[in-house]
């Protein structure tokens, strides 16, 4: 669609009802916008997992969600940090399980889609992230001893995860904890958010559906042309997730108590020791393929105080915001850009970030796009009442 | 960046299979990317076959990068790099996280070649 076809469309209006005006946005804008779309995105079962995408796993990663005794507290379970009505996540600065840690939880929506899990992408695959928090001693405090004693032990559990990958749990422990991790996965894969007025306007857009591009707010349309024009936005919130999926310094401060949090590079140094990484035995991908990225990424100095690139999805549902939390609103987060300082970024010569400066309207403008990318409702199935396994 | 250490035979007539050819005073390649249409954020295979323009055999490092130069950064990855046979290679790896215009660079044996593509 070019700028003059839209630019004609401006005055268009229906009688009776608030319509908005429809920016003229140039050809270059109208394919930025279009690569945010279609939502949902395609999406295939994880080749490394070989239960993804299986009904028993799911059922029983669900189970496994909501279950205290992962915790030998009995107090803490996935949920506690991920809570399904706080946007899958727990609305504090950090994460708070048996005590508190140094990161905010991130939202579990969309997870499915991820090349790195975390904040400093220490985990390679959904489900060997998925078991971490077990492990932590300030999330859930556990061990794989007791987490597979427990599945062994427990009628209901054994009998889930013999439902699941087709065999009771074996005797080794790793290998249970990785069916836990796996079943876990399967279950989040199914956490996928629900279409959002940007959606109906991006979709609007490539079909020519004038009036239905009418209904989508004039600011967020002028916040829009922001995030995919001189904002430069979209050169990491890309694509329909509104993530590239990698890692970058945005100038917030990485101190922790008692030192620093090193992001990426650190996570780089976890996913190298880790026995669960792609590169392990428990990968169930023969093809090689899957682990072909945890091979060849690249450790480097840059990657200190570099932290995810966090999907925009469903973003006014995840308050606070960024690695630490710091950030309260989505107004504080648009701020934070617009007065960035890039003496403040690690970026070793890269130039990427550089201050917004945007006006007050401008920046309101920016909020309310952010704001039109939260689901107008969920794509969740209500949860299957969790009947007893036979 | 990558490296490869291995010696590659070259054809004498210096023919290339289809791909993109990138030439230098003294050499030529000719690559393909796996999938042809380089997605963002989207792993790739890279193979490609190169030799001297003159029909002699070709031998030396081969290195391979890439790099945005409007961002001047390059990638988060360090692909491998095989030879498979008769002058070709099959260099596994490769993800270019952002839009915009991206450069391979092809060093084989200290002579460098290079290549722009513009990922949407």
């Amino acid at each position: 669609m070019t700028r003059f076809a839209i630019a004609a469309l401006l005055a268009l209006s229906v009688a009776g009802n608030a319509v908005a005006q429809l920016l003229d946005f140039s050809a270059a804008e109208l394919r930025a916008i279009l690569r945010h779309g279609p939502w949902p995105a395609p999406w295939s079962p994880d080749p490394s997992n070989r239960v993804s995408g299986n009904p028993e796993a799911i059922a029983f990663g669900e189970h496994l969600f909501f279950e205290p005794r992962l915790s030998p507290s009995g107090k803490v379970l996935c949920a506690t940090c991920h809570a399904p009505f706080r946007g899958w996540q727990d609305a504090r600065a950090r994460a708070f399980g048996l005590a508190e840690a140094d990161r905010n939880t991130q939202s579990l929506f969309n997870v499915r889609y991820n090349r790195w899990f975390g904040w400093d992408g220490a985990g390679d695959s959904l489900w060997a992230q998925s078991i971490r928090p077990i492990l932590d001693a300030r999330e859930m405090g556990g061990s794989q001893a007791a987490a597979a004693a427990l599945v062994r032990g427990d009628p209901e559990l054994a009998c889930r995860y013999r439902k699941a990958f087709g065999e009771p749990p074996p005797a080794a422990d790793e290998a249970v904890f990785a069916g836990i991790g796996k079943a876990l996965a399967a279950f989040q894969e199914t956490i996928v958010s629900g279409r959002s007025p940007f959606d109906d306007f991006r979709d609007a857009l490539s079909r020519n559906d004038f009036s239905s591009m009418e209904k989508y707010p004039e600011a967020a349309q002028r916040g829009l042309r922001i995030f995919v024009g001189r904002g430069n936005c979209s050169a990491c919130h890309f694509g329909p997730g509104f993530t590239n999926g990698e890692f970058h310094d945005t100038g917030v401060p990485f101190f922790v108590r008692g030192g620093v949090d090193p992001g990426r590079h650190g996570g780089l140094k976890k996913l190298q020791a880790n026995a669960f990484n792609l590169l392990g035995a428990h990968n169930d991908d023969r093809s090689g393929t899957s682990a072909v990225k945890t091979r060849q990424v690249a450790l480097e100095h840059r990657n200190f105080g570099e932290f995810k690139v966090p999907s925009l999805r469903s973003v006014a549902q995840t308050a606070p915001y960024m690695h630490n939390g710091s950030l309260a609103t989505l107004a504080d987060v648009v701020r934070h850009y617009s007065e960035i300082n890039p003496d403040r970024l690690h970026s070793d010569g890269e130039s990427l970030l550089r201050p917004l400066r945007l006006s007050a309207g401008e920046a309101a403008d920016l909020a309310a796009f952010l704001e039109s990318l939260t689901e107008s409702s969920s794509a969740l199935p209500p949860r299957r009442p969790d009947s007893s396994c036979r | 960046m990558l490296a490869c250490g291995a010696f590659a035979g070259i054809a004498p007539a210096c023919e290339l299979p289809p791909g993109t050819r990138v030439e230098s005073q003294r050499l030529a390649l000719s690559y393909q990317t796996v999938p042809g249409k380089i997605a963002v954020g989207e792993q790739f295979v890279l193979e490609f076959s190169a030799c001297a323009k003159e029909g002699t055999a070709f031998s030396g490092r081969v290195t391979l990068d890439a790099h945005m130069p409007a961002h001047r950064h390059g990638m988060n990855y360090r692909p491998s790099v095989k030879p498979v046979g008769e002058g070709r290679f099959r260099s596994e790896g490769w993800l270019f996280h952002m839009p915009g215009r991206w450069e391979f660079i092809f060093d084989l044996g200290g002579e460098r070649l290079t290549h722009s593509v513009r990922i949407e």
